[in-house]
């Protein structure tokens, strides 16, 4: 089945309907997408800049991300619900769409570095020094923080590119 | 009082027909690149204050003291709010007339207004005696009260600012 006829799939089942019709749900769940993405950029920027070595130098890596992931977490799960919702609200609008997919590619990119290169910090015998790929860990910080940037970009420019 | 559509219609006629406000509208891209360095402006705003009032709240974070906590975050925090101001400006001018009869327009002009009038309050009274309770968890009263209603003004103007495409005369 291609995407335009999922999309058209699920535009017409009653889920996707009443969401579109009842007026104040698709802008309280982008407030909420907003809220959200703001959890995660301000997590983002506490350790990605910790980690570049700009912000906080004098804390441990460890203690900053241990603050500072589990919001990032948070965020990126409330992020994907209310995501999915819109996806289900307006299936046209984000399915058929390309820059939707750049997001998600770079989401996907986003999530993987965090995974890779904030994760292992919490284990208390880490040592940035000593870490596997310490060279990698600067650019790396810097890479992640320029991708959640993206993000913003590309799910606002999804409402004008067609 | 906000000031009758009649009163102020002149000057928002003039702001519409401006150079840059016409430029704004009549570029089929200006307008989404000037609103996506809004939204990540208002990202990083919300993000930073948040982290601080979770701390005022009570919630610790990466620095023990308060006080440091609110030097690390708050330079990000006013560099945005600038950048968020001259970006939401220029969305202004491209609709002047519009915005200005849009009431989540007005209610979120006002909520940023009260937002910065909790801060200075907070900055006067529970902060002058930051000494006290710097390091210290759970916080006092006057920094849990200015916390929460700081994270709750900034996340209605994040639905207020949202709700301007979805209501008369924007929708």
């Amino acid at each position: 089945m291609s995407v335009e006829k999922f999309a058209q799939h699920l535009y017409g089942t009653a889920i996707s309907t009443d969401l579109r019709e009842t007026a104040w749900i698709v802008p309280a769940v982008q407030s909420i997408h907003i809220v959200a993405i703001a959890a995660v950029i301000g997590a983002a920027i506490v350790m990605d800049l910790r980690l570049a070595g700009v912000l906080a130098t004098d804390e441990t890596p460890r203690g900053v991300v241990k603050r500072h992931l589990p919001w990032m977490w948070a965020g990126l799960a409330v992020l994907l619900t209310s995501g999915f919702v819109l996806g289900l609200a307006e299936p046209y609008r984000v399915l058929t769409n390309l820059v939707f997919w750049v997001k998600m590619a770079l989401v996907l990119t986003g999530f993987t570095l965090t995974l890779l290169f904030r994760y292992p910090i919490l284990h208390p015998d880490y040592r940035i020094e000593h870490a596997r790929a310490a060279k990698l860990i600067k650019p790396m910080a810097w890479a992640s923080l320029a991708i959640w940037v993206l993000v913003v970009f590309c799910g606002r420019w999804i409402a004008y590119y067609q | 009082m906000v000031p009758s559509l009649e009163t102020q219609s002149g000057l928002m006629q003039t702001l519409y027909d401006s150079a840059i406000g016409t430029a704004i509208r009549e570029s089929g891209t200006l307008f989404p690149w000037i609103e996506s360095v809004h939204v990540l402006m208002i990202a990083i705003v919300v993000g930073t204050i948040a982290i601080v009032d979770l701390r005022l709240i009570g919630f610790s974070s990466h620095r023990r003291g308060a006080r440091q906590l609110i030097v690390d975050m708050l330079p990000f925090t006013w560099v945005a709010f600038v950048f968020a101001i001259i970006t939401g400006s220029l969305l202004f001018l491209s609709n002047a007339t519009g915005y200005y009869e849009s009431m989540p327009f007005r209610f979120k002009l006002l909520a940023i207004v009260i937002a910065g009038l909790n801060m200075a309050v907070f900055h006067l009274t529970a902060y002058r005696r930051i000494g006290e309770w710097d390091d210290r968890l759970p916080t006092p009263n006057a920094a849990k009260i200015a916390g929460i209603s700081s994270l709750t003004l900034w996340i209605l103007i994040v639905f207020l600012g949202r709700w301007i495409g979805y209501s008369y005369p924007l929708a």
